[in-house]
């Protein structure tokens, strides 16, 4: 029987759970050195100097690499959403945490005692840190203003006038930080002028580029080997300022080094999700046919790495309206640099849409639920593409049916348990689809596996996995017979992970190379003693007439180690269609009537995201991102102090969920392949789980307790 | 961390013997450890105290005693501790994380340092850590610090559960040093920041807790620990409240109350005590009698929510043991 669909162990899993998958840190080679990164503790200003001469002459230190004596990078000419410029090449302080010098030494321990000998004095400059005051301006890059009008409609203005009923509130979120298990880390060797560099990273291809450019050397000189990451959510995309400093520091020393960060430096170094506000104006008929949605959206930015997130735009697509407007602006802010996080702009987004239409439905008196059947749309009204494959309908059905919804009473505060107040909540959850170009090799091997390899990145979503189960299905030998390697740059390049675009870019290019290598092996095989003339290839075997070997036994008896090819799969041209992943989430929350703390006690979420290749990977994958957007509804808030400094930068006093929070979850796949954007016809869920949760669990909270919070994370304080 | 010297002594006559000014003795090291790292304590000797014999939980009719070595998880199952002090229990088992109440020691608890977040950042002023650097927390971030007992030196909360529950139970501490023992009860072990935050307690250097010693309560076996956080577990007190109701016909005979999360040390509150005692026990009295715990709180930018949130834990907590 085929694994494409079912329940399949990861296949790294027992290494991942025994301790025996090496991370970057684990990590060993001859003659190792320390980097130990020492950073700013002002958030805007210059370094007027850097007393280094203690940490010198402290035991083991082999040099200290700083403004004063910096390490030659070459400036960025490829955006990462990390930082646009190299660190250490001036002496400006654009952010508190700022990495200011790299510490070497024979050990961790006397890198970062020596680090703590260091004195740096600044001429500082007040930072603006002030999101609520700041002023919004035209973002760097895009268009600041979208809008979309019915014929003969002036402006959006005109349209919520001409509205029966509208509704209109602000919305804002925090600064979040990823925290992924794993610290960023790297590891960098020279041998002459090649570099072996292990470093996290949600794509090796990223750093090849990256630090082809910075350090000025050819790619092809460059071999990253980065097999295992423990979690990205979006800040392992880009390269940040420890990796090229210790690949340089390393050149420079003619030593291998190795740098980790600290779980606080983590929350400064290599970004963050930036905060935002939603001003959302919605107008609608009685019978709640949205007339009007207006979201003006705000988002906080670094110039140290330009990224915003345009929170509003989700709104000029989710559901369906002649009238649409939304904008873009940003606040920069001397804030450590923004950056990519699970779902950027849509988590955020649908936070302030989802919670905008629920108050929308207790205007209009309509079932919250009854209000987005209303309005789904077939087409993206932003550019009245037709979905590709949209079965949110029998989401919602499906989900209000094993969730209960019917039994809601929807007066709020009207459901109790004891001392606790019960709400229910829902919301619409979607993530665009995407699929891009990759190359794959796959490679019949005499010991009776095929290795399946390409440039992508297993986060812990599984991807290594979807390759084996792809792989075993198309020829027909069972998943453990599949040997996936990723996070190696010497494989074909694949895509990178992030945009929820793994499985669906690189899946067909899976298939494809799995059916070049069958050819190749079939021709290979033709014309040997054991097939005169072209063999079949069936489930493992090559096989004429009354002759069939194994792959394996016949690659032995012909004394080759193996037989390959590589397969390139394009990106989507389907001029017609508009991609994304649709849900419904629907939640329970339960609020104490004494002391107000909101606790979720159920998830339920029903996802159309195209074919599934695993479901049981596929289930943790919503988990994470349904566990995710509670902490982003509930408890996690990065605090930035006046002085620029973040004020709580460790996990004692950011909070994430822990296992006491996690409820009970019920997810179910509807499994339609989208076969307009592939084949395979799997779309991505890397990043669907997180949009809708915050909202769903807002919902819940108001209709729990009459409260309506707009401004995330939604805490104890803001419920007394 | 900075380099120390090491010693693991296997009597408390030999521990005594080695302390000083710059030692400091090392239990359960859950909290020790951690600051170490942080460069926020640095000993130039740790004493292993882990093979001193201040171990053992004995229990007759007058008092219970607790060996300071005992740890929490073991003391928080302990079956006289479970069935006649269930507020100690609670309060034990509302601690930290499982593996870290596996590790950290009863003694240890009461001598948990400050978790505010500029006492454990040494790139940050603290008075309590660099006497007379400043206290960033009084216009900072201070969502989680003190309502009560703040001085403008300081403003962090005590963050042990287990000495809200212990105050309540007007339990008591003894101390050994070179020069003998003495027993303290908590109420007067533990000190208010006023312009010395960094003296936390009366402990002399060199002095170790030996023992807890609560003395006998019949009806603490109606008792309770209610511990209000933003997440399910692992994390400290927003606001927490130990209480023990002795109610006869509704009507409350005697009372114990003691908050944690909203002081800079534990806090018991005798006025909330008296304001029940020979009053039904409703909600409306629990209320009005709350009110009497925030006299005097000085709330700060961020952490006004606690004045209410304190006094629904206050009347929650007794509302469970009506």
């Amino acid at each position: 029987m085929s694994p494409l669909g079912q329940p399949v162990d990861r296949v790294d899993g027992h290494l991942k759970v025994t301790g025996t998958a090496s991370y970057v840190a684990d990590f060993q080679v001859d003659r190792l050195a320390y980097g130990y990164v020492v950073t700013s503790t002002i958030a805007r200003g210059t370094i007027t100097g850097m007393v280094v001469d203690d940490a010198l002459r402290a035991p083991g230190v082999l040099a200290v690499y700083s403004p004063d004596n910096p390490l030659k990078l070459f400036a960025y000419t490829q955006a990462q959403n990390d930082e646009t410029r190299p660190p250490l090449q001036d002496k400006v302080i654009r952010y508190y945490g700022q990495l200011i010098a790299l510490v070497v030494a024979e050990t961790f321990e006397q890198a970062r005692d020596a680090a703590g000998l260091i004195r740096t004095t600044y001429d500082a400059q007040p930072p603006a840190t002030s999101f609520p005051s700041g002023t919004a301006v035209n973002p760097p890059s895009g268009s600041p203003v979208q809008d979309i009008l019915a014929p003969g409609v002036p402006s959006i203005d005109a349209a919520l006038a001409a509205s029966e009923v509208t509704v209109s509130a602000t919305y804002t979120t925090s600064v979040n930080n990823h925290n992924a298990m794993e610290p960023h880390a790297t590891l960098a060797a020279w041998t002459n002028d090649h570099l072996q560099i292990y470093t996290v990273s949600q794509g090796v291809r990223l750093v090849t580029q990256r630090l082809s450019t910075t350090l000025g050397i050819d790619q092809n000189k460059i071999h990253v080997y980065n097999p295992y990451v423990g979690g990205g959510f979006g800040n392992k995309w880009g390269n940040w300022a420890h990796t090229p400093v210790t690949a340089a520091a390393a050149r420079a020393l003619g030593r291998p080094i190795k740098t980790v960060l600290t779980r606080e430096q983590t929350f400064t170094i290599v970004g963050h999700r930036p905060a935002s506000r939603q001003e959302v104006t919605l107008g609608a008929k009685r019978d709640g046919t949205l007339t009007a949605v207006k979201n003006d959206g705000v988002s906080s930015m670094s110039p140290a790495s330009n990224f915003f997130e345009p929170v509003a735009n989700l709104s000029a697509t989710l559901y369906a309206s002649q009238n649409i407007h939304v904008s873009r602006r940003v606040i920069p802010l001397d804030a450590p640099p923004t950056t990519i996080m699970r779902a950027p702009q849509e988590a955020s987004g649908s936070f302030a849409l989802e919670s905008a239409l629920d108050e929308l439905a207790e205007k209009l008196g309509m079932d919250p639920l009854a209000l987005r059947q209303k309005n789904n749309s077939p087409v993206n009204p932003g550019n009245g593409r037709p979905w590709s494959s949209k079965h949110l309908d029998e989401c919602y059905r499906r989900g209000a049916e094993k969730f209960g919804w019917s039994r809601r009473d929807p007066v709020p505060g009207s459901m109790r348990d004891g001392d606790w107040l019960v709400g229910l909540g829902m919301a619409t959850s979607t993530y665009p689809a995407s699929r891009g170009d990759a190359s794959v090799k796959a490679r019949f091997q005499a010991d009776g596996t095929v290795v399946v390899a390409g440039t992508a990145a297993d986060l812990g979503t599984a991807q290594s996995t979807v390759f084996a189960i792809l792989a075993a299905d198309r020829l027909g030998i069972p998943v453990s017979r599949v040997i996936p390697e990723l996070g190696d740059s010497s494989a074909p390049t694949a895509a990178n992970a992030g945009g929820s675009g793994s499985t669906s870019t690189n899946g067909p290019a899976v298939q494809l190379a799995c059916d070049a290598a069958v050819a190749t092996l079939i021709k290979f095989a033709t014309g040997t003693p054991y097939f005169p003339t072209e063999p079949k290839y069936v489930d493992g075997s090559l096989v004429l007439g009354s002759t069939s070997m194994t792959f394996g036994a016949f690659l032995s008896a012909m004394d080759v180690p193996g037989v390959e090819a590589v397969a390139a799969s394009p990106r989507a041209n389907d001029p017609v269609h508009a991609f994304r992943s649709w849900g419904a989430t629907f939640c329970e929350v339960r609020v104490n009537r004494w002391t107000a703390e909101p606790r979720v006690s159920r998830f339920v979420c029903v996802v159309d995201a195209g074919q599934i290749v695993n479901p049981k990977t596929a289930h943790s994958q919503i988990v994470g991102g349904l566990i995710m957007g509670t902490g982003q509804a509930l408890l996690e808030e990065t605090r930035l102090e006046p002085s620029g400094r973040f004020a709580n930068a460790n996990l004692a006093t950011y909070l994430v969920p822990v296992n006491a929070d996690t409820p009970v979850f019920d997810v179910e796949f509807l499994d339609y392949p989208d076969t307009f954007l592939s084949p395979l016809g799997a779309r991505g869920i890397g990043e669907f789980g997180i949009v809708g949760a915050a909202a769903a669990i807002a919902n819940a909270i108001h209709h729990a307790t009459g409260k309506r919070v707009r401004d995330l994370p939604i805490t104890i304080d803001k419920l007394l | 961390m900075q380099g120390f010297d090491y010693k693991a002594p296997s009597s408390a006559a030999d521990a005594l013997a080695l302390a000083g000014e710059r030692s400091a003795f090392l239990a359960g090291g859950t909290t020790l450890v951690d600051l170490m790292k942080l460069d926020v304590v640095t000993p130039e000797r740790v004493i292993d105290i882990n093979s001193v014999p201040l171990r053992g939980i004995t229990h007759d009719r007058d008092v219970l005693v607790i060996g300071a070595l005992e740890r929490m998880s073991d003391v928080a199952v302990h079956r006289d501790v479970v069935t006649q002090y269930p507020v100690l229990a609670q309060a034990l088992l509302a601690s930290a994380s499982g593996q870290l109440r596996n590790m950290a020691s009863m003694g240890g608890n009461l001598l948990q340092r400050s978790r505010c977040d500029y006492f454990r950042d040494v790139r940050t002023p603290c008075n309590k850590r660099t006497p007379g650097s400043g206290c960033p927390a009084q216009t900072g971030d201070n969502r989680g610090h003190a309502i009560l007992g703040t001085s403008s030196s300081c403003v962090s909360t005590h963050p042990s559960d287990l000495a809200v529950a212990l105050t309540a139970l007007d339990a008591s501490v003894v101390l050994q040093s070179r020069s003998g023992s003495r027993t303290v009860g908590l109420a007067d072990f533990y000190r208010l920041p006023g312009d010395t935050p960094w003296v936390e307690n009366v402990l002399e250097p060199g002095e170790l807790i030996a023992a807890i010693r609560v003395p006998r309560l019949v009806w603490a076996r109606n008792s309770a620990y209610v511990k209000i956080r933003d997440r399910s577990s692992y994390e400290f007190a927003l606001t927490s409240a130990a209480v023990a109701l002795d109610t006869v016909a509704g009507v409350v005979r005697d009372a114990r109350v003691a908050v944690g999360g909203v002081g800079t040390r534990p806090w018991r509150l005798p006025q909330v005590e008296a304001a029940l005692r020979g009053k039904p026990a409703t909600e409306e009295n629990f209320a009005a009698a709350a009110l009497l715990s925030v006299a005097g709180a000085r709330p700060l930018a961020h952490n006004a929510f606690k004045v209410t949130l304190v006094q629904r834990t206050i009347v929650r907590a007794l509302a469970g043991v009506r």
